[in-house]
C-alpha cells in the first residue's frame, strides 16, 4: 500500500508542476503552431515580445501599477500589523478578520464593487485606480507575513529603547524595524508579485486606456491565439519564481 | 497617562489601514448590497428574477456541481499526495512541498493558458495520444465540464494537500506502531486510525477548496463552453455586455453573502481542532 500511494502521491505532485512548466519549451518556438519540443529553437518570439510598442507599453505599465502597489501596500500593511501586535484584547481576532478580509471575498465581487465606485469618481482606467485596488488585494500578506515576525519579537526591548529617552519614531527605525525588515522585505516581494499577477479586478478598472500585462494576454488568449504568448507567460513565471525565491529560501532559514 | 498614550500609538498605526480598506474596501462593497436593493427604490425584483428566470437558476446549480465535483476530485488527488508527503523525511519533504508552494504563486492567467495549449482539439495531450494510436480522432478536452474541471483541480489542490498535511502530521507516530504491534496491517491501520484522525484535516481542506471554487471566473471563461457559465461569469456578463447593474449587484451580493457564510462555518467547526494551515 506504501508503494501505491507513493506512486499516486507522486503523480499528483508532478500533476502540479509539469503542466506549467511545459509552456517553458514552447515559448522557445519558431514556428505558427505549438511544438512542446520546437523544431527550429530560437527566441523569434521573445524578440517579437520586445519588439512590439503595444507589448513594451502594458509591461510598462503592469511594472509601474506593480512598484506604486508595493510600496502602498507595504506601508498600510506593516502599520496595520504594528497595532495589531499592541492589542491584547478580545477585539484582535475580529481586527485580524477585517483586515485580510480582501483575500476571502471573491475577486468578482470587488471588481464589480470597486469598477461602480471608481467609475463615480474618474478612477477607471488610470494608474492610480490600478494601484489603490491592487494595495487592497496584497495588503493582507504583508499583515500576515509582519505579524508573524512581530509574535516571535520581545516587546520589552522597544520598552528599554524609549526608557532610555528614544522617541517612539527612533525606537521604531533603530529598534522595532531591524528586527522585522525581512518580513517586509517579503511582504513587499509578495505585494508586487500580486499587483503582476491580477487579472480580473484589473479587467474591469483599467478600461480601454490603461491595459496591463495580464489584461493584454487575456485579450490575446480571447481573440487571437498567437505563438508569442508562451514566451509571454514564461516571462511572468519567471518574474513571480524570481520574486519567491527570496521568501522560500527565507522561509527555510527560519 | 500611559494608557491614553497608547491609544494615540494606534490611532496613528491601525488608522491609515482601516480608513484605507473602509473608503476603497467595504464601501464599494456596502454600495453593491445597497444597489441590489435600492434602484433607486427599495425593490425585491433583481433577486426574483435570479430565482424566477430557469437560465439563471441553471447557472447556480452549475456553480453548485462545478464546485462540488472540484471539492471531490481535489480529495480523491490530494489526499495521497499529502500522504505521500507526511512519509517522507523532513528534508525530502520541505523540497517536494515546493511542487505545492511555487504553483501556487504562480499566474493563474498564465496557468489556465497553459492548460488551454494543453487541451485544445490540436493541443498537445490529444496530439500525443493521436501519435501512440491510443485514439483515432481528437477528444474534446476543453470547452466542456472536463476542461474546466481539469484546470479548477490543479490549481486548487494545493489549498486541500496543505490541511489534509498538517492533520497528518500531527498524528503520534506512536499509534501506528501500537495499532501495528496489536496485530493490524497496514490497510488496517490506515483505515482505523490514521484516515479517521485526518479527516478534520480533508474537511478544512474541502470546504476551503468549495469556497476558492465558488468565486472562480478564468477558468470556466476560458476553458468552459457556455454551459459552463459559473456566477462570476453571469456577473462579469450583466455589467459588461448587457449593463444590468442592479442585477449584478444582486448575483454578486448572493456569491458574497453565501460564501463569508461558508467561511464563517470553515472558521468556527475547523479552527482550533486544526493546527495552522500555514498559508497566508
Amino acid at each position: 500500500m506504501k508503494v501505491a500511494v507513493g506512486v499516486l502521491g507522486a503523480l499528483v505532485l508532478a500533476f502540479l508542476v509539469v503542466p506549467v512548466l511545459s509552456v517553458i519549451p514552447m515559448s522557445f518556438s519558431s514556428s505558427m503552431v505549438f511544438e512542446l519540443i520546437p523544431s527550429e529553437p530560437g527566441f523569434t518570439q521573445y524578440r517579437r515580445f520586445f519588439a512590439s510598442p503595444e507589448w513594451m507599453v502594458a509591461l510598462g505599465r503592469s511594472v509601474q501599477v506593480a512598484l506604486g502597489t508595493t510600496v502602498l501596500a507595504t506601508a498600510l500593511g506593516t502599520l496595520a500589523a504594528l497595532g495589531l501586535s499592541r492589542i491584547r484584547s478580545r477585539w484582535r481576532p475580529v481586527l485580524e478578520a477585517a483586515l485580510i478580509s480582501s483575500r476571502i471575498v471573491p475577486s468578482i465581487v470587488f471588481a464589480v464593487a470597486a469598477y461602480f465606485v471608481f467609475s463615480q469618481v474618474g478612477l477607471v482606467g488610470t494608474i492610480l485606480g490600478l494601484v489603490l485596488a491592487h494595495s487592497v488585494l496584497a495588503f493582507p500578506f504583508v499583515v500576515v507575513l509582519v505579524s508573524t515576525a512581530l509574535a516571535g519579537f520581545d516587546r520589552s526591548l522597544e520598552e528599554a529603547s524609549r526608557s532610555l529617552g528614544a522617541g517612539p519614531v527612533r525606537t521604531f527605525f533603530r529598534v522595532t524595524f531591524p528586527q522585522i525588515r525581512l518580513a517586509v522585505f517579503g511582504g513587499a516581494l509578495f505585494a508586487f508579485n500580486v499587483s503582476f499577477d491580477e487579472v480580473v479586478v484589473t479587467l474591469f478598472i483599467s478600461g480601454v486606456r490603461s491595459k496591463t500585462l495580464p489584461v493584454k494576454v487575456w485579450d490575446a488568449i480571447l481573440y487571437e491565439i498567437t505563438p508569442i504568448l508562451p514566451a509571454i507567460s514564461t516571462l511572468i513565471i519567471a518574474a513571480s519564481v524570481l520574486l519567491l525565491t527570496p521568501l522560500l529560501l527565507y522561509r527555510r532559514r527560519s | 497617562m500611559r494608557g491614553r498614550r497608547v491609544d494615540w500609538a494606534l490611532v496613528v498605526l491601525l488608522g491609515p489601514p482601516l480608513l484605507f480598506l473602509l473608503l476603497l474596501f467595504a464601501f464599494p462593497l456596502l454600495r453593491v448590497v445597497w444597489g441590489s436593493v435600492f434602484a433607486p427604490d427599495f425593490t425585491l425584483a433583481f433577486y426574483q428574477r435570479m430565482v424566477a428566470v430557469p437560465v439563471y437558476g441553471r447557472v447556480f446549480w452549475i456553480t453548485l456541481k462545478i464546485g462540488l465535483l472540484t471539492t471531490l476530485f481535489a480529495a480523491l488527488l490530494g489526499y495521497p499526495a499529502a500522504y505521500f508527503l507526511a512519509s517522507l523525511s523532513p528534508r525530502k519533504r520541505q523540497a517536494l512541498l515546493l511542487c505545492v508552494i511555487v504553483p501556487f504563486f504562480l499566474s493563474v492567467l498564465v496557468r489556465n493558458y497553459v492548460w488551454m495549449v494543453l487541451l485544445q482539439r490540436t493541443g498537445l495531450v490529444n496530439r500525443t495520444l493521436l501519435g501512440w494510436g491510443v485514439i483515432t480522432r481528437p477528444l474534446d478536452l476543453m470547452y466542456n465540464e472536463l476542461g474546466v474541471l481539469i484546470a479548477m483541480v490543479n490549481m486548487l489542490l494545493p489549498y486541500m494537500i496543505f490541511p489534509v498535511l498538517s492533520a497528518l502530521l500531527a498524528i503520534p507516530p506512536d499509534l501506528g506502531h501500537a495499532s501495528a504491534s496489536l496485530g493490524a496491517g497496514a490497510f488496517r491501520t490506515f483505515w482505523r486510525v490514521t484516515l479517521p484522525l485526518s479527516l478534520p484535516g480533508v474537511a478544512a481542506g474541502a470546504l476551503l477548496v468549495f469556497i476558492v471554487a465558488l468565486g472562480f471566473f478564468i477558468t470556466p471563461a476560458l476553458l468552459g463552453g457556455p454551459k459552463q457559465m459559473m456566477i462570476s461569469n453571469l456577473i462579469e456578463f450583466s455589467v459588461r455586455q448587457v449593463l444590468n447593474w442592479p442585477f449584478a449587484f444582486a448575483l454578486a451580493n448572493t456569491l458574497l453573502v453565501g460564501t463569508l457564510a461558508l467561511y464563517f462555518v470553515y472558521v468556527r467547526l475547523l479552527e482550533g481542532r486544526l493546527p495552522r494551515t500555514g498559508l497566508p
